[in-house]
């Protein structure tokens, strides 16, 4: 019993040093930065006025903003549809990688090439796709006779949503067809001859054996997704800055904005607001996808 | 392997440190510059000059292009209060934040100690922006404002009145689309951008309207209404300017419909003027250049641009700093200036300049539009205003709220900023 | 039969539309590379090949194109290596040790990526001025480092919990430390998954661009993104052919690293992906 004991002490005190540089690299690199910002957020912090104490003043300015409350449906809105893009086109492709396929190797390494290419160059290259005058896009719906009119992409606001959420998804279904891809090829393929000896169609196999297989690592996806698209900036900062008439400014442009005018105790309160919509998302999904156990 | 691992991984943790943290030498002092790389390229050729001849070691840091890149980094360096950057160059518009906010040393008694006169430059620039309280903060580096360019091969004379404007629009447009389809009368700038406060400003003022006038919020006049309502019509009434006007045109959108012969007048800035003159230049050579117009009963106006040099209160080089805003604002390099890059100098002295007028025609009539040129509202709180503006400026443009609604409403959310930010 | 022609089509399908959907942006971009007009598309332009984009974003100084991509290729890989050595240890004490915190560290690390990377950037550009590191590779490695963490643990969580404790035990009857056990046992077994968490957290670190904007000032210290963001005008005029030129220069190390380590970075992940 005691050798045990102290075993048990030298193996924490192991544990520690082995969590120690990652500890230590998070609570410098960010958790010190985080609490600074919650403070600043208490804070009257404009460049051209003298700092003051203001308790939840920023917050309550915040939650009577109407535009707050677009940028927070926007980004919302943003999250579900380009994160459920993702999810179908990702599951279709990751889905397709796990067959036996000619060339195999060769598309697995063509469907990382759009996550590898920094998100504000390939902002870029959909500014120009999106071009009203010259773009590829316009061009094709104008030979084909979709329309007679060029279609205004990144000027109005439905067609910017749209815009944004297809360069997100083509951006980050690699991603989700990756870490989905690693949940497929381990089911037992014994489980699908199995399936289909009774008699099921692939349809009937990829309900009942293929998605509930693949519940932990979908939730896993999902939630490293959601919390990148809530924070969302680049890719909107570089394609349409937050118009037109601030119908894509997201949280986090919205809170960057803020921070260009020089009021930072707002921007800050953006931000805050920010990680506890992010928070929530996360224990929502960690409750439904038994996290804790599959770490036990 | 255990002592020998953990050798390597702290030495490769150090030399992490060591490599790149260059000898930050004390004379050393910066300047903060964004641009293309060909302007970057004029700044690092005056900086070499300034280094050689003053036996300084200024370095240039290089910001973004994107003008609110350049503000943030800016703003993050100032209110962390570091000693970097020790000049830097700012947009007229954020002058008067950078200013309140206590970030840029006054100039007036380096330039009283070295004798230093401010009267080459143009007395209502520097009392429009860069002074304040009476004391001189910032000197203007290059300067822009916004012209008229328009199509000799199809007028001969450039109009004068906005009602004039319309009326050559509307004929000349008929005549040419008969051959092309994508002409149009007028392009200029109407997106949602900083640029649509420019044009927006232009329009209200030439015909007797203000936003902003010591503190008082005066947007919703009947001249504003005139002139908001006469710019909605030039896309839905008229129809002679381009229904992308209030979704894509900024400058560079603006320009290349000019240039590429799809219009017969455009508003931009001066830097289009060369473009419109180069060799792939579909207009090369059919190009004229005037004045905006105005209302009429009132005067032509155009809104000041351009980029100013300030030198930062936390500064450990002052005296240094000075001597090289001293350089850059110097005669011969600013008309070096003009020759490299073509930015108009700030300096009104080197509008007379003989060899430069014989090559640039263009600098009388610029000389004149800097001395009747008007600023967007010099209080800190600039950027938000600004963002009002244009969001009921371009809905208003869009045909989605008649003008009389955008003006109250932009008066509501300005009075709103002032409770907030307006207090002193 | 009639199902197996339907899964065959489908995968027909499925590949082609693979295809275009991953490629079609990235040959945009290598076509409008090796074009004189980036707006050939209006009626008064035209195509005309040109490789001239290359020539000079290769070969002018004014670019530092290849000053931003070896800082890009140092500080990703940096911070991959210790974003990976990092997350291995964790992952192993994790799984391997019991203490008290075990369950709580992996939902905190978490909880930190959740802070938009806006709101963190103005302390961090304090703290990296306070440091010395303004423009230096450290200024970027350490909050790179912390970008990945999140997925890099799950990976690597994921694959040592898969790996039979038994040869822990017979090593620690050997007398060996954990550190030795890491070391000597685990990690050579766990090539696939270290090479995946590289992959993955290179990527992360190789795309970001708001940190790279605010810590670095000039070609010493600044990566691609921001580099090639640079070359805008004044006035916003756009030199496309040179930014999709050296888009294309600055991705292909990235893909060549990719199509070398590919069949690992599958391994990697799929092998420690057994869970019920």
């Amino acid at each position: 019993m005691e050798r045990s004991k102290t075993n048990i002490s030298d193996e924490t005190k192991t544990a520690y040093l082995f969590n120690a540089p990652l500890i230590i690299v998070a609570v410098v690199f960010v958790l010190v930065p985080v609490i600074g910002t919650i403070v600043t957020s208490l804070m009257r912090d404009v460049t051209f006025l003298p700092e003051k104490f203001l308790a939840v003043e920023n917050y309550q300015r915040l939650f009577s903003d109407r535009h707050f409350y677009e940028s927070l449906q926007f980004t919302l809105l943003f999250v579900v549809v380009s994160v459920s893009f993702e999810l179908v086109f990702g599951l279709a492709f990751a889905l397709l990688l796990n067959e036996t396929l000619p060339f195999r190797g060769f598309l697995r390494v063509v469907i990382l090439i759009p996550w590898v290419i920094p998100i504000a160059i390939s902002a870029r290259v959909w500014e120009l796709i999106y071009n009203f005058n010259y773009g590829i896009f316009n061009y094709i719906i104008l030979q084909l006779g979709i329309s007679d009119q060029p279609v205004s992409w990144l000027g109005s606001s439905v067609g910017a949503f749209i815009a944004v959420v297809i360069s997100d998804v083509w951006k980050t279904t690699p991603f989700m067809a990756i870490i989905l891809l690693t949940g497929l090829s381990a089911i037992n393929s014994d489980l699908y001859k199995q399936a289909k000896v009774d008699g099921t169609n692939f349809l009937q196999r990829f309900f009942m054996i293929t998605l509930p297989l693949l519940k932990p690592v979908l939730i896993v996806a999902l939630l490293f997704r959601s919390i990148d698209a809530i924070r969302i900036f680049d890719l909107i900062y570089v394609l349409t800055g937050g118009g037109p008439g601030g119908s894509t400014s997201s949280l986090s442009i919205y809170a960057f904005n803020y921070y260009v005018s020089g009021d930072f105790g707002y921007g800050s309160a953006v931000s805050v607001i920010v990680f506890l919509a992010a928070g929530l998302l996360s224990v929502l999904y960690i409750k439904f996808g038994k996290f804790r156990e599959t770490l036990q | 392997m255990n002592v020998k691992l953990w050798t390597i991984i702290s030495l490769l943790f150090m030399s992490l440190f060591v490599f790149n943290s260059c000898s930050e030498k004390d004379d050393n002092f910066s300047i903060w510059i964004g641009g293309s790389p060909e302007e970057v390229d004029f700044w690092e050729k005056v900086i070499n000059d300034f280094n050689a001849k003053y036996d300084c070691n200024l370095i240039l840091v290089r910001q973004p292009t994107y003008t609110d890149q350049r503000k943030q980094s800016l703003i993050i360096s100032l209110e962390g209060k570091q000693q970097n950057p020790d000049l830097f160059l700012m947009d007229v518009v954020w002058i008067n934040q950078f200013i309140q906010s206590d970030w840029l040393e006054p100039l007036d008694d380096f330039a009283v100690k070295s004798k230093f006169k401010t009267e080459p430059f143009f007395k209502r620039v520097l009392n429009l922006v860069d002074k304040y309280d009476d004391n001189l903060f910032a000197l203007p580096v290059f300067m822009d404002v916004a012209l008229l360019y328009y199509r000799t091969d199809l007028i001969v004379q450039p109009p004068e009145t906005w009602e004039q404007l319309k009326e050559l629009s509307l004929r000349i447009q008929e005549e040419q689309r008969k051959t092309n389809k994508s002409f149009d009368g007028f392009v200029w700038q109407g997106a949602q951008y900083e640029g649509l406060v420019c044009s927006f400003l232009e329009f209200i003022a030439s015909n007797g309207g203000s936003i902003l006038q010591n503190d008082s919020v005066k947007i919703n006049s009947k001249e504003n209404i005139a002139a908001l309502q006469f710019m909605q019509d030039l896309i839905h009434k008229y129809k002679v300017s381009p229904e992308n006007t209030y979704t894509e045109m900024k400058e560079e959108e603006v320009r290349r419909e000019f240039q590429k012969g799809n219009a017969l007048f455009e508003r931009n800035w001066t830097y289009a003027w060369q473009l419109h003159n180069s060799n792939d230049s579909n207009v090369k050579g059919k190009v004229g250049m005037t004045i905006l117009p105005h209302f009429k009963g009132h005067n032509s106006v155009s809104t000041l641009g351009g980029w100013h040099i300030g030198m930062s209160k936390y500064s450990d080089n002052k005296e240094k700093a000075w001597q090289f805003i001293k350089y850059v604002t110097s005669y011969e390099v600013q008309k070096q200036m003009v020759l490299t890059i073509g930015w108009n100098p700030g300096r009104k002295d080197v509008y007379e300049d003989k060899e430069l007028k014989k090559k640039l025609s263009q600098l009388n009539l610029l000389e004149y539009v800097f001395d009747n040129t008007i600023a967007r509202p010099t209080v800190p709180y600039y950027t938000q205003i600004s963002e009002v503006i244009q969001r009921n400026v371009n809905n208003c443009l869009a045909n989605k709220i008649p003008p009389v609604e955008a003006l109250k409403e932009i008066e509501i959310e300005m009075k709103n900023i002032i409770k907030i930010y307006g207090e002193k | 039969m009639r199902e197996d022609e339907i899964i065959k089509l489908l995968k027909a399908v499925g590949v082609i539309f693979l295809l275009i959907f991953c490629l079609f942006p990235f040959l945009w971009m290598i076509f409008i590379s090796v074009n004189k007009n980036p707006d050939f598309l209006s009626p008064q332009s035209e195509f005309v090949l040109t490789f001239k984009n290359y020539f000079e974003v290769a070969t002018s100084n004014k670019f530092h194109l290849w000053d931003y991509l070896v800082n890009s290729l140092v500080v990703s890989i940096a911070s991959a290596i210790l974003a990976t050595f990092f997350a291995s240890l964790s992952a192993y004490s994790i799984t391997r040790l019991r203490f008290p915190g075990r369950i709580v560290i992996p939902l905190i690390l978490l909880g930190f990526s959740m802070f938009p990377q806006i709101a963190i950037v103005g302390y961090l550009f304090g703290m990296i001025t306070d440091f010395g590191w303004l423009n230096t590779y450290a200024a970027l490695i350490f909050p790179y480092i912390t970008l990945g963490l999140p997925l890099a643990l799950w990976i690597m969580l994921s694959y040592f919990s898969q790996l039979s404790t038994e040869l822990d035990k017979a090593a620690l009857i050997d007398g060996a430390s954990r550190l030795q056990i890491l070391f000597k046992v685990i990690l050579p077994l766990s090539l696939p998954a270290l090479f995946s968490t590289f992959m993955l957290t290179l990527i992360y670190s190789f795309n970001e661009f708001l940190f790279a904007l605010m810590l670095t000032t000039d070609y010493h210290g600044r990566t691609i993104p921001v580099g090639i963001a640079l070359f805008e005008g004044l006035h916003g005029q756009i030199p496309w052919g040179y930014i999709m030129a050296a888009a294309v220069i600055a991705v292909i190390p990235v893909l060549l690293l990719i199509a070398l380590f590919q069949k690992y970075i599958i391994q990697g992940l799929t092998e420690g992906a057994v869970k019920g």
